[in-house]
């Protein structure tokens, strides 16, 4: 039901672009000839493109080690993550007649790099590799690709919608009502016992054992967002400020499955499954100096409480996503002005897993409240501090109470950071050269996840000092 | 539409609230009578999975691995123990264990690596604590199994101190013996394992404890983790040699506790008495009390009862294992100031064996006279006085009856599936002086041989309650709650018989319960164990009763309430079908069965 649901959606959409192509009020070319060019009219110019958004950086927790990331609630304060970067390789095209198109490749590498490691192998990533063209208002993309709406910077999260599938995706601009709608559908088989398994059986011909993938089961998605600007001096009076409303869906479906314990030769049937997704979004900005203030609302059930690239690792007893569940509401925003700024975000979520037992580690209330407050000295450097709580309570038990009472942990963190920004000074000013050093302080609960000879569940404050660098230029995904 | 709205909040809000994890239990004593009590003994991993996301390593099929069973799983077939008249659970060790062994999965529970760590294997403390509410709410019990004699196999001996547990094969058969040499179960020495080189011997063997985190098998963080809280001796060859019996490791490599020192004995009573504690648990069944020596259980008793007593928790059983069917032995354990009680293995040999389980075999059944002698012997072998601050009834009154256990093969195996055995069998224990403790599967009619056959998956029969052995339990046991005689009453045995072929009484076996805690309440059993023939209560002379002659009495388990009438010499002659029972109560006290 639900595929058959999103494809009606892109029908209706199709059938809309079809009308607007069709409709003599707005004639689609203005050529004094007055006819429609042929296609042999085509002149494309275009260019290669290159962005990239990068953080690289190395520190200390002044005992000996490296420091290490230490947020535990599923979105923490970014300044201490491990170093990223991506390689966006891009060709842009425009032609002729209003239409444009891009073909994106976006490599990505992931830490840690040779000069750290002496590792001479590097993985990359492909997190994007798709092509999109677009017509008028019309904008339809095939390929692989990273897909997604707003984020909040200092958590490093894109609340709302976040994609990572390979599909396609069509959305139409209606520029009286300054409305879009996005829909897209997208598969994914991630490489993981959940969705796919290889087993030997005996061999057709001859001697020996050959492989049969004896379970394939793609993950499905389809989504659908519309958007309505307010924008342009039509809700605010300063023409560069705004508002945004979205309303975001999504339905995820599983197919059913039998997958093969290869310790005990057991077949564990896995049956199809389902969840669904809703959420909007309320946006704001001044157009002044990046300032801005972005609210997320949205809730899941069952398979789409689980981001794609996480597959259920607890099930109700049926090996379906039962009655898993999530709920959230974020906060994001950045005020600045030529002195000072201050970057916040902020979330409440619940999560639950299908697990029928009355407690799990999969089952919890979490949230984070970090704050980056920063004054400019001059152009060029400020000093930016990064304040945060991060806290979580699970429907388990605390392994280290004798009342049975559940574990909560949670975390202070304060990171002090001059910066040097040669672009100019501004919360999104980048690249952007840190000094950091950061105190955190858990509590007993945070020590409690970790194993008595893990060094998190020895340290009553964790110290942290590096350099940092941050950028992002051109890039299609960081616009 | 505001409805829908309304609906979407509560779901918001619903999610707000995690759950709790339940909180810690305020002890309270929930036992009047453990005599009142019926006990059905669990093997966790094997009666029901109730949440597949603690199936960690399950092997479903293969009885000697994980099969899945948990807390939870109880938990939620409460309902179903109930319908069969169950008001105690027992059930296997809750701590964390030697994950696997020798690729033989601790599923049972009995090789423990941790005494204050849960086993994850069956839910976690929330899981348990919701369990043993839910039991106390619906007015059951829930009995612990606990080990002090042993830790599941954490180290090995460094015979040859080359750092590694060896195993190899020494000899050729024919100039000399082969030999198994075992690091981690070396055969009993008295003067402890000894390290040997080429060169000679050279001393105690260093006891290395093995660090392998991926099967729970690392050191104990405390006292348990230190060579000197063990024996040493290796393993028990010879169990007529009480040395080795209390000194020796308990085949299977599981290492036997320094249980005379002191700190061990207070870090016993410590361990056990702080899951009470937690979890608000009625009892112990403590194993291989044999294997452990008499001032121990003297300290441990006292320790524990003293401990949780002070927290308000009281007639708190504590019954013991002692896998052997020398009497007296097992008796020695209920003198005073020691347990409770004891599992009454003598009777599971010489009764349910003998008698009930062998009565298809031609000649090969032994006669309901043993069962009068082994009852007698009770009164000597068993303590009479009630244990201080324990249960309140002496241990020779409440002995643990049981047709089977996880140790020996089920009634039915031996039985060689005769079904009517089992459930005269069952008549007996629901009826017999002490209290019944029903393994779980029986009442699904398991047949498993020795272990682990006789550790079947019992979710396999769907917790079915239409079985006519099932119903036959929920009958005997609604009768047995019916009628307090046959709960507390003092028991004299009317009539036994050494015959057991065509003779006119072979295999009757009748007691009255009556007297003692149970007033004037009066019940009378009559059995014929016989397979092959109905017999009666009188060969030459008829059984003679305690009921007044004139007296009418009802037989309460046969559906047609067959009237019975004590003569005029005070005696009652009746015909027993073969392999059945008649539970007779006085006519004026008969009541209705709920």
């Amino acid at each position: 039901m639900p595929v058959r649901s999103t494809f009606a959606a892109l029908a209706l959409l199709s059938f809309a672009i079809d009308a607007r192509a069709d409709n003599p009020a707005k004639p689609l070319d203005q050529s004094p000839q007055g006819r429609a060019p042929e296609v042999s009219d085509v002149n494309p110019t275009g260019s290669f493109e290159f962005g990239s958004y990068g953080r690289v950086g190395i520190a200390s927790d002044l005992e000996g080690r490296v420091a290490t990331p230490l947020n535990f609630v599923s979105h923490g304060p970014r300044f201490d993550e491990d170093s990223y970067a991506e390689l966006e390789l891009r060709r842009e095209d425009k032609f002729k007649q209003g239409i444009e198109s891009r073909v994106v490749a976006t490599l990505a590498l992931t830490a840690p790099f040779f000069h750290f490691s002496g590792d001479v192998n590097q993985m990359f990533l492909v997190r994007n590799l798709y092509a999109q063209a677009k017509y008028k208002g019309f904008v339809a993309w095939i390929g692989s690709r990273m897909y997604r709406g707003d984020d909040i910077y200092l958590l490093d999260w894109w609340p709302l919608d976040n994609q990572n599938t390979i599909g396609g995706g069509v959305s139409y601009d209606f520029d009286k009502t300054d409305t879009r709608i996005a829909v897209h559908t997208g598969m994914q088989r991630l490489d993981d016992p959940y969705q796919y398994q290889v087993t030997q059986v005996p061999s057709p011909f001859g001697i020996g054992a050959t492989g049969v993938e004896s379970l394939d089961r793609p993950r499905m998605v389809q989504t659908l967002k519309l958007t309505q600007l307010f924008r342009n001096g039509r809700v605010f009076k300063k023409p560069n400020a705004g508002m945004k409303l979205t309303l975001y869906g999504e339905v995820q479906e599983i197919g059913a499955g039998v997958f093969q314990d290869p310790t005990s030769q057991q077949e564990v049937p896995l049956p199809s499954d389902w969840g669904f997704l809703v959420g909007g979004q309320v946006g704001f900005w001044t157009g002044e100096r990046d300032t801005h203030l972005n609210m997320f609302v949205r809730y899941a059930h069952g398979l789409a409480a689980y981001d794609m690239l996480a597959v259920p690792t607890t099930f109700a007893n049926d090996h379906t996503t039962g009655d898993s569940q999530e709920f959230l509401f974020a906060l994001g925003g950045n005020w600045e002005n030529a002195y000072f700024g201050i970057l916040g975000g902020a979330y409440y979520r619940y999560f639950s897993d299908g697990s029928e037992a009355a407690t799990s580690l999969q089952r919890y209330s979490e949230g984070t409240v970090d704050v980056r407050p920063q004054v400019y000295l001059g152009n060029y450097f400020g000093i930016a501090l990064d304040a945060s709580y991060q806290a979580r309570r699970y429907a388990f038990p605390d392994p280290n109470s004798t009342t049975g009472a559940p574990l909560f942990a949670s975390m202070w963190r304060f990171a002090l950071m001059p910066h040097f920004s040669p672009f100019g000074k501004g919360s999104y000013k980048r690249p952007q050269f840190r000094v950091i050093y950061a105190l955190s302080v858990p509590d007993a609960g945070f020590k409690a996840l970790y194993p008595v000879e893990d060094f998190r569940a020895q340290r009553d404050v964790e110290h942290y000092l590096g350099l940092n660098v941050e950028w992002w230029f051109n890039s299609s995904s960081y616009p | 539409m505001r409805s829908q709205i309304l609906l979407f909040a509560l779901t918001v809000a619903s999610c707000a609230d995690i759950g709790g994890t339940g909180q810690k239990a305020q002890l309270a004593t929930h036992v009047d009578d453990w005599r009142d009590e019926v006990i059905y003994q669990v093997i966790v991993d094997r009666f029901a999975d109730g949440d597949i996301n603690n199936d960690y390593t399950v092997s479903p099929g293969f009885l000697g691995k994980y099969q899945g069973g948990d807390w939870k799983g109880i938990e939620d077939h409460l309902g179903y123990l109930q319908d069969l008249g169950v008001t105690t659970l027992w059930i296997s060790p809750i701590v964390k264990n030697v994950d696997s062994d020798a690729d033989i999965d601790a599923y049972h529970g009995y090789w423990q690596e941790d005494l204050h760590k849960l086993d994850a294997h069956f839910g976690d403390a929330a899981s348990l604590r919701s369990l043993v509410n839910d039991a106390h709410a619906r007015g059951m019990k829930v009995v612990l199994d606990i080990v002090c004699n042993h830790m599941g196999q954490l180290f090995f001996y460094d015979i040859n101190k080359n750092g590694k547990p060896d195993e190899d094969i020494a000899g050729n058969g024919t100039s000399s013996t082969v030999t198994h040499i075992n690091e981690y179960d070396p055969d009993w020495d008295p003067t402890g394992v000894q390290s040997f080189s080429s060169a000679g011997p050279a001393g105690r063997a260093p006891i290395i404890f093995i660090n392998d985190p991926s099967v729970n098998r690392t050191p104990p963080p405390d006292l348990m983790g230190t060579p000197g809280a063990y024996h040493g001796f290796g393993r028990i060859l010879n169990y007529n040699d009480p040395a080795q019996v209390t000194l020796g490791d308990f085949p299977g490599g599981l290492k036997d506790v320094a249980t005379e020192l002191p700190e061990v004995r207070a870090y016993m009573i410590d361990a056990f008495s702080n899951w009470v504690e937690q979890f608000d648990f009625d009892g112990f069944r403590i194993d291989t009390v044999k294997h452990v020596e008499h001032e121990f259980w003297q300290t441990f008793t006292a320790g524990v009862r003293a401990r949780i007593g002070a927290e308000g928790k009281h007639n708190f059983i504590m019954f013991g294992e002692a896998f052997d069917g020398n009497d007296s032995l097992v008796g020695s354990y209920t003198v005073p100031g020691e347990l409770d009680s004891m599992f009454y293995f003598p009777q599971h040999y010489q009764v349910f064996h003998d008698v009930f389980s062998q009565a298809h075999v031609p000649n090969g059944q032994a006669s309901t006279a043993q069962i009068e002698a082994l009852w007698t012997a009770r009164k000597t072998n068993y303590g009479s006085e009630p244990q201080n601050d324990g249960i309140g009834v002496a241990p020779q009154k409440a002995l643990v009856n049981f047709l089977d256990n996880h140790d020996v093969p089920r009634f039915l195996y031996d039985a060689a599936g005769d079904v009517a055995a089992l459930r005269n069998a069952l008549t007996f224990l629901l009826t017999e002086d002490g209290i019944p403790c029903i393994y779980y599967g029986t009442e699904q009619e398991f047949d498993g041989g020795n272990d682990p056959s006789n550790r079947e998956v019992l979710w396999t029969k769907n917790f079915d309650e239409t079985g006519a052995t099932f119903q036959h339990v929920a009958l005997v046991a609604k009768i047995r709650k019916a009628y307090v005689a046959l709960r507390r009453g003092d028991t004299k045995v009317v009539y036994s018989t050494p015959h057991v072929a065509q003779e006119t009484d072979a295999g009757i076996f009748a007691f009255e319960r009556t007297g003692g805690d149970a007033g004037s309440a009066y019940a009378l059993v009559v059995l014929d164990t016989n397979a092959n023939k109905s017999s009666s209560t009188g060969d030459v002379n008829a059984m003679a009763v305690s009921a007044a002659p004139g007296t009418v009495l009802v037989d309460v388990l046969d559906p047609a309430q067959t009237q019975y009438t004590v003569a005029a010499d005070g005696t009652l002659r009746m015909q027993v079908p073969a392999q059945s029972a008649s539970i007779l109560v006085p006519q004026d006290q008969v009541v209705p069965i709920q």
